[in-house]
């Protein structure tokens, strides 16, 4: 026994016998972690000479993302890898938190993904962020209403507001439309939906121009308003995230929904009056031209600073692997990055809306990833409350914005 | 040995012994402060790569011109005195009724501590359901009474969702101050009132004569606790409105972390930090030097 542990002692002391793993480190929401926990334990167990250390944050992401920069802040981050979402990417490479990692991972490789997913981890130029779990604003609506109503699914803002009000006038539905309206990110991820559908932009990454503006912007917070004014979503609608708006859904006193794909399994739930009987789309348009849906996904990166850049990416490859997202797709219902495991027979056979994502997904528009992104969308999210509340017009709470926004960017 | 001797080498001990606590005092008041100061004359955000570099009075120049600036001034400025007003006069009230014996004013005394006890972030969520306009309780009731046929936006209109606000924040600071003041209550000797009855006084006169003199010092302690609290608010309108409608409720905290943790503009940040920080040691100078004032007033009416 004791000629045992001395040999072991002397062979853990000679690294080519008997190496000490490398641990690397991360940060997410709990939820997240979990989600992921099964895919480490089996790259752990693949790669015995890489330990990956989990710590578990609060859920919502600004509180993740204020602790990152916190620990990206004071330069020696305790962080290898990070778990990032997708409005964070501009900031912190442009902070010089994150490594480029384009020496690893060619521009083929990154055809398998969802392309907006792909352009929003990219930063002049390079690439700080692998895509894994993707999302986009949806427009989900009750089936069987339509279907009694003979109505089909709007594709235009006006069939929208008409489908929602004939359904409310005929009495088959309190509210007809639910949206996030509170002054929050949520707020301008819902904007960017709309203002897309009206044929608008908010910021040109590339020139900085911004549209804000312009008349689509305009025509995008009328609709909006139109909404409230016509009495076809409650007035509160103004102070609601998605949880509000998602419980007046799922309980079966609202038509339509905008809201991320979290809430097709919660709606489809056992216990939810409306189980079984909704639909979903991409969010609806103006007349000629195609719908835009907001992008919301997660992937990883790895710090600037961390020793182990190589082990880091080691374990990149494996999280962003089919085999990897498509565990995760079967266990949690979450939309994976990888466009081919949409049509995954395995994936489809468990969720047939799959394919249907995909098309929501593919038509994905991006918030500006431009390092100022945090206070442009502040700016915004400021001037169209007040636009909503009825504090400002539209024309001149978008002039303001606009104003305000060149400003910061130096835009002439 | 001479006496000045003597008083020299007890005055060096003295600065001995409280060296440490100076120290102390400096390396956690005084290094901080400094450092807020010295880096709200640099420009260091995005723009300059996080590097700190010099800029003079640029972020002070900023801060003129920048609406958004002023108006959070405005919301904290209203948001505390309004608060802190009816706190103090609830607050008032609620320690009088404490300080009278009744049947089971242990238990009372410790329900009404409760919402001082409980996690302001907590607090607030709960108080956000209350004020929703679809489910909400306040909603609820009023439809109930007939006082309103439709659901009140409370959170989603400026002046009501700072009213929102407000309530919220009377409801969980009034417990703080009342048990201030009920200890306050406490000391006041018993004797002194009847005495004073016994000279014809009426409760109102006992009252103001009374119990307002030697209450003072625990009302301007409460005060002042407040002042700096509510001023610098920050969990429970993160929480019920996030700022909004539109920055109507947005306070210089708020507006602060979003510069400094979301913009990661650090020069302009420890600038509004600096303004703020004069600002408060100001207006508790002023609360201090009115509140002063009345009890000298109040001593030589008395007498």
């Amino acid at each position: 026994m004791l000629t045992l542990s001395c040999l072991s002692i002397l062979l853990s002391h000679i690294p080519a016998f008997s190496k000490q793993p490398v641990t690397l480190t991360f940060l997410a929401g709990a939820l997240d972690t979990q989600t992921w926990k099964p895919i480490i334990q089996q790259f752990e167990a693949q790669n015995p000479d890489i330990r990956i250390k989990a710590i578990e944050g609060p859920n919502a992401s600004n509180t993740v993302e204020d602790l990152y920069t916190t620990a990206f802040l004071l330069g020696d981050s305790p962080y290898d890898l990070a778990y990032l979402d997708l409005p964070w990417i501009s900031k912190f490479a442009a902070a010089g938190w994150l490594s480029d990692l384009s020496r690893y991972i060619s521009d083929a490789d990154l055809a398998e993904f969802v392309p907006a997913d792909v352009v929003g981890g990219r930063y002049q130029n390079q690439i700080y962020r692998i895509p894994a779990l993707s999302g986009a604003g949806m427009l989900y609506y009750r089936k069987d209403l339509l279907n009694q109503a003979g109505l089909s699914p709007p594709e235009t803002f006006t069939d929208l507001i008409n489908t929602a009000q004939t359904l409310q006038k005929q009495g088959r539905i309190h509210w007809g439309y639910v949206w996030q309206g509170k002054q929050y990110e949520g707020l301008a991820a819902m904007f960017v939906e709309v203002l897309a559908g009206h044929g608008g932009f908010w910021v040109n990454p590339e020139t900085r121009e911004v549209g804000l503006d312009q008349p689509p912007a305009i025509a995008a917070i009328e609709f909006l308003r139109q909404t409230v004014q016509q009495g076809i979503s409650p007035p509160g609608v103004t102070t609601y995230q998605e949880e509000e708006s998602r419980r007046l859904f799922q309980n079966g006193e609202a038509a339509f929904l905008r809201n991320w794909p979290y809430v097709w399994t919660l709606a489809n739930a056992k216990d939810s009056p409306i189980q079984g009987k909704i639909g979903l789309k991409p969010m609806v348009h103006s007349p000629g031209l195609s719908s835009a849906s907001c992008m919301g996904s997660w992937g990883w990166g790895i710090a600037k600073t961390t020793r182990y850049p190589d082990q880091a990416w080691r374990a990149i490859q494996f999280f962003t692997s089919a085999d990897a997202l498509r565990q995760i797709a079967l266990d949690t219902g979450l939309l994976p990055s990888r466009r081919s495991l949409f049509q995954d027979p395995q994936i489809v056979a468990k969720y047939s809306f799959f394919p249907d994502m995909l098309k929501v997904l593919e038509k994905g528009t991006l918030r500006p990833p431009i390092a100022q992104y945090a206070q442009v969308s502040d700016i915004l999210q400021r001037y169209l409350s007040a636009a909503l509340t009825g504090r400002l017009t539209p024309s001149k709470a978008m002039q303001l914005a606009a104003d305000e926004t060149r400003l910061l960017l130096g835009t002439p | 040995m001479s006496l000045k001797s003597l008083q020299q080498r007890e005055q060096l001990t003295g600065w001995i012994l409280i060296t440490p606590a100076l120290v102390l005092l400096l390396l956690v008041f005084a290094y901080p402060i400094a450092r807020a100061l010295w880096q709200s004359l640099t420009t260091q955000n995005l723009g300059t790569e996080l590097q700190p570099v010099f800029s003079g009075f640029y972020n002070y120049t900023r801060m003129i011109f920048d609406g958004r600036f002023w108006q959070s001034l405005r919301n904290s400025t209203v948001f505390t005195v309004i608060s802190v007003a009816l706190e103090l006069i609830l607050g008032m009230g609620i320690a009088i009724v404490l300080n009278q014996p009744f049947r089971g004013r242990g238990i009372v005394r410790t329900i009404a501590i409760l919402p001082w006890a409980l996690p302001t972030a907590l607090i607030a969520l709960v108080w956000a359901w209350i004020f929703n306009d679809q489910y909400g309780l306040v909603n609820d009731i009023l439809l109930r009474l007939g006082l309103i046929q439709s659901g009140i936006n409370w959170l989603g209109e400026p002046t009501l969702a700072m009213l929102s606000l407000i309530i919220a924040d009377v409801w969980k600071a009034t417990p703080f101050i009342s048990i201030l003041l009920l200890a306050g209550l406490q000391s006041i000797p018993r004797d002194l009132y009847e005495a004073h009855a016994i000279d014809g006084a009426t409760p109102w006169q006992s009252f103001r004569q009374i119990t307002l003199p030697f209450l003072f010092p625990q009302i301007l302690i409460a005060a002042l606790f407040r002042l700096a609290q509510a001023f610098g608010m920050f969990d429970l309108v993160a929480v019920m409105t996030g700022g909004g409608p539109g920055g109507a409720t947005e306070m210089v905290s708020l507006y602060v972390y979003a510069t400094i943790m979301r913009y990661l503009d650090f020069g302009y940040g420890a600038a509004l930090v600096v303004v703020i920080f004069i600002l408060l040691v100001l207006a508790v100078a002023i609360a201090s030097y009115i509140l002063n004032k009345l009890q000298l007033k109040n001593l030589q009416s008395n007498s």
